[in-house]
């Protein structure tokens, strides 16, 4: 039900996602440093840090939101450094907001038709889907697989919170998608909704990798293999989720001498 | 501007030739092959200076606009209006008190005054609907109009020209050489020179009371970002009557003084609006300098336009706010 | 945005049950009587009222359709629509028959309308292009920008759109052996163009073009984080829009005999926005409740106002304050208002379903 990729290219034995040098200024503000990273394809990463680590700029500099003021960005051994956000997208790159980004105005069914047409050919067909499309099968799949079946034809404007915030992730799933960015997919939810998350993340297919960013530690120490630390738009730290838990730098500066629940 | 300099050399180069082309012509003799060439100098004199002083009128109203939209982000499509209003205000106090400086000053009091009911009372509930104000501000300017069509009709006003305004001022432009060694200058209107010094001026005010007073700090952090406004403990909705009042009086004074070397008439309202329409996306909208600077070029565009190329006069605007859009949609005045 | 609603029965692209008919069956009964009566009507309706009431409504209702298409489906008000119907409507007087032999290239009908659409569509498409790069915001006052620049353009230039005066002797051409300057074939003609533009954008509202364009509506940012190109199909939105306005334009010019800078001027170009908006953005046929309106105020507007003792010259406050009532206590226009009272007149069992 989450189709695997057909046809999308990479270059060797490349990582899905490879970042070299990268740094964004905002006026005089360095959001992020010389930050570099590798994910290999199909690993699970987190990416940890306070409030204004820079966080979410990787991910709008990832994406493409704006373009990196130094370094480079290889999506799969592609250079993906000046490229639009629908061409990273059509190639297999995924992401969520921390803010749900959806369409409030149209149905939950439609939310997800849409992500599905959008890596599809004929994304702007004039002409309306028959009821065998395979796009359509392919959303109501999406739906089923997190648990929005009952609300498929509601508007999403009208959704509870934690129902929006997996329709989020149902559109990050959509496609074929080779690499996704999630963040903060846990961002008010309850704690039955944080468990639903957790199994929806761990039983992803092995070859879609994915970089979470969380606050919530339990979540993103359960899902990842390996973690980035970030402080003030460096990378300040790397390792094993149990290599940085313990880490005594990371617990001054960070977990303030424990675990933070949100 | 340094920093422009280093960003693109190439661009200040020419700039900076063009700059010394311009003062050339400006301030020496013109040989014969040239005045034969491209005309008199005379005329290229006042197509320069009329552009000038049409972009000093087209600065006080686009300022007021940006100014409102930079804050509140309002499109106030009624500025024109307010202009027009203004001008029928002004013209009413200068004649019936036989003082223009009274007509000025009662075009800003009362337009701003309209400024603050609309903003209390129309726009105060429409926070955050952008789309909804604009389509009000339109309506306001068809009623506004159209009142004002019943007021005063169709005829054109003329606000006359106070005594201490009036008559040429010679400036040291030299035209030609008479025979006798004489140097010809230039005769220029004091009016237009005086809405040039007066549009410096209120420019220059302005921009004191942006960077250097308390309130003008609170403005300019609430245009890049308006919830910090709030969370500074400022009183946002002061804050936005204040603004709102102040930009409509300032379309209303320059009613009062395009009304002086202009007209007024049903339409001018709609003219001054698409001026500072063409001139707020040639400089950046919620740009002060970039009003300046759109002002100007339109100005400039404007009159050239009519005196060298009279039948596309109005295609050279275009063409230039084409190019901005096509090239640098945020405008020249402001960053990426 | 408070004045652009919608609503998950016409919005959605998952096609009903059923035989391919559904759709028929989901015609309100009283849109079947609309249907009848507008068909039958030249049998007991004047030909003023078939060609000035109904015909021009249809053709204004054309063209604010074309807006209410950009501005309710893809967030984007435009103001040039107007402006691309003059641009036909001056293609049309250019390129055939008009009075002004020494501009007029008197190309036959057949010739003259599609070339003419085509540049008018190629104008508000390049228009489009213009505006989409910058903020939702700036694009009413772009589109406006351009609007008066063709019209300052139409009005000084006098080598081709004969300045001032325009064209006139502008007449609808002969074929198919129907003479259609008769009133009864003229507003058969208008009535199927109105139609079919009607049907189109309702199918294409539904289509993934529109479903996309709606997408971008909502969160441009995440239409192009699902891989959608959100420069481009709005730009594909304002060149199907434009194909719109562009006929409508060439019925306009027929319509009216003669096309002068005024036509497109600043006054009709907001009007046609007034209309849009009163009508309502949400659903295709508001333009078209919109543009009767607008056409039977103007129509009966100085009687009206002469009655209630005002100078039967102030039509134009009367729009200016119907428009700001619309806007301040009911921003989705007059269909609105009938969403919100169908339910008390016909009960809430008649309440649902979905009437375009």
């Amino acid at each position: 039900m989450i189709p695997v990729s057909a046809g999308l290219k990479t270059t060797g034995n490349a990582n899905a996602l490879e970042l070299r040098g990268v740094s964004r200024m905002f006026g005089a503000l360095a959001a992020l440093s010389d930050i570099t990273l590798s994910v290999r394809p199909g690993e699970r990463r987190g990416v940890l840090g306070s409030n204004g680590a820079g966080k979410t700029t990787l991910f709008n500099c990832i994406t493409g939101d704006f373009p990196p003021s130094g370094g480079i960005i290889r999506f799969f051994g592609e250079d993906v450094t000046n490229f639009q956000p629908h061409e990273r997208i059509r190639r297999g790159l995924r992401r969520t907001y921390q803010i749900s980004a959806l369409f409030a105005g149209l149905t939950v069914l439609d939310n997800v038709y849409l992500a599905c047409r959008g890596v599809s050919r004929n994304r702007y067909s004039l002409l309306r889907p028959g009821r065998n499309d395979a796009l359509f099968a392919a959303a109501e799949g999406l739906i089923d697989a997190v648990h929005l079946t009952d609300v498929r034809d509601r508007l999403v404007g009208e959704l509870a919170y934690g129902q929006q915030r997996q329709l989020e992730i149902a559109l990050a799933l959509s496609g074929a998608p080779r690499f996704v960015l999630f963040d903060e997919p846990a961002a008010g939810l309850s704690p039955t909704e944080r468990a639903d998350l957790v199994t929806i993340l761990t039983s992803l297919p092995a070859h879609i990798g994915f970089i979470i960013i969380e606050h919530d530690m339990d979540v993103a120490l359960r899902v990842v293999e390996s973690v980035t630390m970030m402080h003030n738009g460096r990378i300040f730290k790397e390792g094993r989720p149990d290599e940085i838990e313990s880490d005594p730098e990371v617990q001054e500066l960070y977990l303030g001498g424990g675990h933070a629940h949100h | 501007m340094s920093g422009f300099a280093s960003r693109h050399p190439a661009w200040t180069l020419v700039l900076v030739v063009l700059c010394a082309v311009l003062l050339w012509m400006i301030f020496a003799v013109w040989p014969p092959e040239l005045e034969q060439a491209i005309g008199r100098k005379r005329v290229f004199l006042s197509a320069l200076l009329n552009g000038i002083t049409l972009g000093s009128l087209y600065f006080l109203v686009a300022s007021g606009f940006t100014l409102i939209f930079g804050l509140m982000r309002n499109v106030n499509l009624a500025h024109g209006s307010l202009y027009l209003l203004g001008g029928y205000v002004g013209y009413g106090f200068a004649s019936l008190s036989g003082y223009w400086f009274l007509g000025v000053l009662a075009a800003f009091v009362i337009v701003a005054l309209l400024g603050i009911v609309l903003q209390v009372v129309v726009f105060r509930w429409m926070e955050g609907q952008e789309l909804r104000q604009t389509l009000v501000t339109i309506g306001i300017s068809i009623v506004l109009a159209d009142l004002m069509l019943w007021a005063f009709g169709g005829d054109f006003y003329q606000i006359e020209t106070p005594s201490w305004l009036a008559g040429p001022v010679q400036l040291p432009f030299v035209l030609a050489m008479r025979s006798n060694g004489e140097a010809v200058m230039l005769q220029y209107p004091l009016v237009r020179l005086g809405i040039f010094v007066a549009a410096v001026v209120i420019g220059v005010l302005m921009w004191l009371a942006l960077n250097k007073t308390r309130l003008g700090m609170q403005i300019r952090a609430g245009v890049d970002d308006r919830d910090m406004l709030s969370a500074t403990g400022v009183r946002v909705q002061t804050v936005f009557v204040a603004v709102f009042a102040f930009g409509a009086g300032l379309a209303g004074l320059a009613g009062v003084v395009g009304g002086t070397f202009q007209s007024l008439q049903p339409g001018e309202d709609i003219k001054i609006l698409l001026a500072s329409l063409v001139v707020v996306i040639v400089g950046g909208m919620g740009s002060i300098p970039g009003a300046a600077i759109g002002a100007l070029i339109v100005g400039l565009a404007e009159q050239f336009g009519s005196v060298y190329m009279p039948t596309y006069a109005v295609v050279l605007t275009f063409v230039i706010m084409v190019a901005v859009l096509a090239i640098r949609p945020q405008g020249l005045a402001r960053g990426r | 945005m408070a004045v652009v609603e919608s609503n998950s029965a016409a919005t959605s692209a998952f096609p009903r049950d059923g035989n391919g008919f559904g759709w028929l069956q989901a015609i309100h009964p009283a849109g079947w009587a609309l249907i009848v009566f507008l068909l039958f009507l030249p049998a007991f309706g004047s030909n003023f009222v078939l060609v000035q009431i109904f015909g021009w409504s249809f053709i204004l209702g054309m063209i604010a359709l074309s807006l209410m298409f950009l501005a309710g489906y893809g967030g984007m008000v435009s103001l040039v629509q107007m402006t691309v119907a003059g641009c036909a409507g001056y293609m049309v007087a250019i390129l055939g028959d008009s009075a002004i032999t020494q501009i007029s290239l008197k190309w036959p009908w057949w010739a003259a309308v599609p070339i003419a659409v085509l540049i008018a569509t190629i104008f508000g498409t390049v228009s489009g292009a213009l505006s989409v790069r910058t903020e939702g915001i700036y694009t009413i006052m772009i589109t406006l920008a351009i609007a008066s620049a063709f019209y300052y353009f139409t009005l000084q230039n006098y080598t081709i759109f004969n300045g001032f005066s325009g064209f006139n002797g502008i007449s609808p051409p002969h074929f198919l052996g129907v003479d259609w300057r008769d009133p009864t074939a003229f507003y058969y003609l208008s009535l199927f163009s109105a139609a079919l533009s009607f049907v189109v954008v309702l199918y294409v509202s539904r289509s993934p073009f529109g479903l996309a364009l709606q997408g971008t509506r909502d969160n441009a940012r995440r239409m192009a984080a699902l891989g959608f190109n959100v420069t481009a199909h709005r730009i594909a939105a304002y060149c199907f829009a434009s194909v719109i306005a562009a006929f409508a334009g060439v019925l306009l010019v027929w319509y009216q005999g003669q096309i002068s800078p005024g036509t497109a001027g600043v006054g009709p170009v907001v009007d046609i926005l007034v209309i849009a908006v009163v009508g309502g953005l949400s659903r295709p046929i508001g333009p078209f409740v919109g543009a009767l309106v607008y056409v039977l105020l103007r129509t009966f507007s100085i009687d009206a106002l002469q009655a209630v003792g005002l100078d039967g010259k102030r039509f134009q406050l009367v729009i200016g304050l119907g428009f700001l009532i619309v806007l301040l206590f009911s921003p989705d226009g007059l269909i609105g208002i009938w969403q919100r009272i169908r339910p008390r007149l016909l009960g809430p069992r008649n309440a649902e379903g979905g009437t375009p």
